[in-house]
């Protein structure tokens, strides 16, 4: 009845997970609790479960991503402390948890905490950067979302159930085959990034459509703020390789439940065709999270220094570059597993030949701050932290990149610190100064400045006085994922390490508060203006938080840096534009498809997981049902009418005269 | 609010003041051009998007394809003591299943062009008759799979045969998922008419079934005829 | 939106020629256009694969030449299929469609081609020929 789903799935004899897992459900019970207490469920459902508007899903990927953050952030305290604690001892974690927890902690780290932040970033800002008002396929875009956070709420479903793979972030064959992994764990590592996989696609797709198709007049392609190219160029990756992980993990699928054998290690299985094909996926992947961070260190860079992108041109070309060789250097991940001199020198040197893009960038944002008015706000410190740390983790990645030194330090610590360097240095620290750079646009009030430089220089000096470690202990020959450690003279190093991860902790602390005081204080943080940073794209054309139509009119676009063309004309002529003839406006109807064939597809996954083959046709058979039924709908869109857009409008053009009469009046005191 | 700076705006507004006539401007936001940008003429209409993101759709499926193609091609001589593939192609049903799908894309294009004609009762004869010759060429394939598996030789027999038989059946897999979106595109095609986004679901499902035949090319040639040839 | 409703076929005469056009559709045609690109496509398809099928059965082709005959063969057909079944054009109104194809042959290439040359060189440098019982040297 229940395949292979009993009592003995859930740890009651393991205190850590079960300890967690109670707490965990403690505080969602608690929360939903709370929600249908005060009466928000309506609201939810309404605004947000439903919602079709690329703001709010952007919004809601944005937190899915910062909550996989923390649990991948708890997994790291973890292993960080369970490898001080477990020299020449064992610990507490024993190995079959601890292998568990490095797993978890990449997969989360990168699936489902990286991924959902960038794509809810490119969700959030394209169409505003691009003057339209939604993407171009806002119900599908709902999908996604929650099919990937599905694919997240069953891997957290691991916890307390069964048990979460302990093959590693990416679940090499032979081990991962049934024969040697036969336990639930990889299966819920599978469905759970089968799923989220769809929706990530979904997202790409999306995001490349409305790129291509939806500008806003004279918006060419020249024209575009640098974050949406680079946004082109990810979502492009993700269509060229998220379909590699689909069919790799799906030929591991077959070969699991149905006894194929794509990568076995018997009956002409290949083992290394694996490899070769999770690699392909894997290496755009990191390209899909780093881009779209450089370009929001461009957005940053350009507004804080008051001047526009140093080399715009070459940024483009350079993202493109990036963009393409990167689907051509995937073997230097396994370097050391058998290809010769040939091939390796041929990814060898395509590998270092992406540092010149990248130099390119790292060149034109050193130009962009030089000779500019730099005001160190809280998203430029980042970007600052961001060019130091990411410069170290591109040079030992170059390093890498070379076939014999790569045979020296290939799965030793130092490459798991040339990863932190490039992944938390490019990807985590956009992310934050996004966060903090465009929070008003979202919730319309600001962030407290203070706590977030003490939430920067925390994680800067944490990260760095966790990872250099790091790398020193794998220089002395410590390979990755040890459980437990016989050679005392690494001791020191794995303290200090353990010390930074104590003021990554603070940093964190610190964000929170700020977070949280902010949103206490919000009336004083107001940003009436819409524009609080001086900023020079689109998006700071909105008020904010911005309209659920962005724009009233669609702008017409005259030549780069749209939204400060404008700004400088009404400086010139001291007014702003005529008031345009207002028209209705047809905005997408929400929809509760995305979240009707999440819940099914989950209990699909679930169910496939456990081998409960009935509730598995059953959930397919739903989600696909509800799907239909939604596709009959014969009403997709709402108008809403002249005088509200005017209405909206009026208020946001007053703001904007209120911020010129400001500005006349900083300029009167010049 | 009153606390934040707008630096570049206020310079800005200093050389307004300075120098009104732009005269020493050497700006990245080149002089205001008039009109609306340079032939951008802003968002495409619906029916381009919908068509354009599908086609991106359809990108990402050949690539799950091509992976599949990648291991059929990488496990090629994996036979395992088991047959290889010039003992197991059947080359006269090959030639059948070939011919069906090849009329299906024939009927399906010609079923498009009573759509654009406005013809209901010719776009439903031709979509069903695109229908009937998928059911026959799924119908072969699975005879076909059941035949082998008769005679021992399925995918867990050898490296080659789940290459095979997960790519073949992948395909094959596809043909029926699009024979069920024929039949729901038949019965909205029937109940709506021609509303717009009947014809936006019908130019997806014409790419669709074109791409599968095309993909079905690389199948029947790398697959099938090549292995037909003894090594 | 109501920008995005606007449908040029609705508007008979007005039709933009700077509009793209999605993939598989054309400009407005008469119904004798679409049936006559279907037949086309349908003539040269059944000659291209007649003609594969008869260089897989016969020895019309030197042996060796067989493989790269037949992928020349699938290549053209597939050319037919994206010309006149899915009405890929060199226009400017496809550009898009076009670039976006190119981008996906390229990966497919990248994928496929890389596949083979990298794994052909573990094999050749790590794994015994598969088809063997895997034995150590005699010492």
């Amino acid at each position: 009845m229940f395949g292979r789903l009993d009592w003995s799935a859930v740890p009651f004899d393991q205190p850590i997970p079960l300890i967690t897992s109670v707490i965990i459900i403690l505080v969602v019970v608690g929360a939903v609790a709370l929600v249908a207490v005060k009466g928000w469920t309506p609201y939810l459902w309404r605004e947000w479960i439903t919602s079709v508007d690329h703001k709010r899903i952007g919004v809601m990927y944005i937190l899915l991503g910062v909550l996989m953050l923390l649990r991948g952030f708890a997994d790291a305290i973890m292993m960080r402390t369970q490898q001080a604690v477990a020299i020449n001892a064992q610990g507490y974690l024993p190995p079959e948890h601890y292998n568990q927890i490095f797993t978890a902690h990449g997969t989360i780290m990168i699936l489902f905490g990286a991924m959902p932040l960038v794509i809810g970033f490119m969700n959030f800002l394209v169409p505003l950067q691009l003057g339209v008002r939604d993407v171009a396929f806002p119900t599908f875009n709902s999908v996604g979302f929650w099919l990937t956070a599905s694919g997240a709420l069953l891997v957290n479903v691991s916890l307390f159930v069964g048990e979460f793979a302990r093959t590693g972030w990416l679940p090499y064959p032979p081990l991962s085959e049934a024969t040697y992994t036969p336990g639930v764990g990889v299966d819920y590592y599978l469905w759970a990034v089968q799923i989220s996989g769809v929706g990530t696609l979904i997202a790409g797709i999306n995001i490349v459509t409305t790129v291509l198709k939806m500008r806003c007049p004279g918006m060419g392609y020249l024209r575009m703020p640098m974050f949406t190219w680079t946004a082109l160029a990810s979502s492009m990756l993700i269509i060229a390789v998220f379909p590699v992980l689909t069919a790799t993990l799906a030929m591991l699928t077959l070969d699991r439940y149905a006894g194929f054998h794509f990568f076995t290690n018997t009956a002409g299985g290949n083992p290394m065709m694996f490899v070769n094909l999770i690699w392909a996926w894997g290496h755009p992947e990191v390209y899909i999270l780093v881009l779209p961070a450089f370009g929001i260190f461009s957005e940053v860079f350009s507004t804080f220094s008051g001047k526009p992108l140093f080399g715009y041109r070459s940024m483009v070309a350079a993202t493109l570059f990036i963009c393409v060789v990167s689907l051509m250097v995937w073997l230097h991940h396994f370097f050391t597993m058998g290809a010769g001199a040939a091939v390796n020198t041929f990814f060898g040197i395509a590998s270092s030949v992406i540092a010149v893009g990248t130099g390119v960038k790292i060149y034109n944002w050193i130009f962009t701050m030089y000779g500019g008015r730099v005001r160190f706000e809280g998203p430029m410190l980042w970007s600052m932290g961001f060019i130091f740390t990411f410069i170290i983790g591109g040079l030992t990645g170059v390093l890498l990149a070379v076939p014999p030194a790569d045979f020296l330090v290939h799965n030793s610590m130092f490459l798991v610190a040339h990863f932190h360097n490039v992944i938390v240095g490019g990807v985590v620290f956009a992310i934050f100064a996004g966060l903090e750079f465009w929070f008003p646009k979202a919730f319309g009030f600001r962030l407290y400045p203070g706590w977030g430089k003490v939430a920067f220089w925390c994680a800067f000096l944490g990260f760095w006085v966790t990872f250099t470690p790091l790398y020193v202990l794998g220089l002395m020959g410590m390979t990755r994922r040890l459980q437990h450690i016989d050679i005392p003279e690494w001791r020191p190093w794995l303290y200090v390490s353990v010390a930074g991860v104590g003021i990554i902790i603070l940093g964190v602390i610190a964000q929170v508060l700020q977070l949280v005081l902010s949103i206490r204080d919000r009336d004083k943080l107001r940003d009436e203006t819409g524009d609080p940073w001086d900023g020079r794209s689109l998006e700071w054309a909105t008020p904010s938080p911005a309209p659920f139509f962005n724009f009233a009119v669609m702008p017409n676009v005259e030549g780069e840096e749209a939204y400060w063309g404008i700004k400088q004309r009404a400086i010139e002529t001291q007014a702003l534009g005529p008031e345009p003839k207002y028209e209705p406006i047809e905005m997408p109807l929400n929809s509760p498809v995305g979240v009707v064939t999440a819940f099914f597809t989950f209990f699909f996954g679930f169910s496939m997981i456990w081998h409960i083959w009935w509730l598995a046709g059953l959930a397919l058979a739903a989600a696909y049902a509800g799907f239909v039924v939604f596709a009959w709908r014969d009403v997709h869109e709402f108008h809403v009418p002249v005088e509200e857009v005017a209405r909206i409008d009026r208020a946001r053009r007053a703001s904007r005269e209120a911020l010129l009469a400001r500005l006349r009046q900083q300029g009167a005191e010049l | 609010m009153s606390g934040v700076e707008l630096p570049a705006s206020t310079e800005a507004l200093r050389r307004v003041r300075e120098d009104p006539h732009r005269l020493g401007h050497v700006g990245h936001a080149r002089a205001p051009a008039l009109g609306a940008g340079h032939g951008e003429t802003g968002p495409a209409s619906k029916r381009i998007i919908v068509g354009y993101g599908f086609w991106l759709f359809l990108l990402s499926d050949i690539v799950i394809f091509s992976c599949f193609f990648a291991a059929f091609a990488v496990q090629r001589g994996a036979t395992a003591g088991g047959p290889t593939m010039h003992q197991i192609v059947d080359v006269p049903r090959v030639a059948l299943e070939t011919g069906a799908l090849l009329l299906s894309s024939y009927t399906c294009g010609l079923s498009f062009a009573a759509t654009n004609a406005k013809n209901l009762l010719w776009t439903q004869v031709f979509l069903f008759l695109t229908g009937l010759l998928g059911l026959a060429f799924v119908l072969m394939e699975a005879q076909e799979f059941y035949g082998l598996a008769m005679q021992g030789i399925t995918p867990q027999r050898s490296g080659l045969l789940s290459a095979f038989f997960g790519l073949v059946g992948l395909h094959g897999l596809h043909v029926t998922i699009g024979g069920l979106w024929l039949a729901t595109m038949m019965a909205q095609v029937q109940l709506k008419g021609f509303r717009r986004e009947i014809i936006h679901r019908l130019i997806c499902f014409n790419l669709f079934w074109h791409a599968l035949d095309i993909v079905w090319i690389g199948i029947f040639t790398i697959v099938y005829l090549i292995g037909s040839v003894p090594a | 939106m109501s920008d995005l409703d606007y449908d040029p076929r609705q508007y008979e005469g007005r039709l933009d020629h700077h509009e793209d056009h999605a993939p598989g559709d054309e400009p407005e045609e008469s119904a004798g256009h679409w049936v006559l690109n279907a037949n086309l496509g349908l003539l040269f398809s059944v000659i291209l694969t007649a003609a594969a099928f008869g260089v897989a059965a016969t020895r019309v082709v030197w042996g060796p030449a067989v493989a790269d005959a037949l992928i020349v063969l699938a290549v053209a057909q597939m050319g037919v299929h994206l010309v006149f079944f899915l009405h890929v054009t060199t226009g400017p109104d496809n550009t898009n469609n076009v670039l976006a194809l190119a981008f996906g042959i390229l990966v497919v290439f990248l994928i496929v081609l890389g596949s083979i040359w990298i794994m052909d060189n573990i094999n050749q440098n790590m794994m015994p020929p598969t088809n063997q019982p895997m034995e150590m040297a005699p010492p």
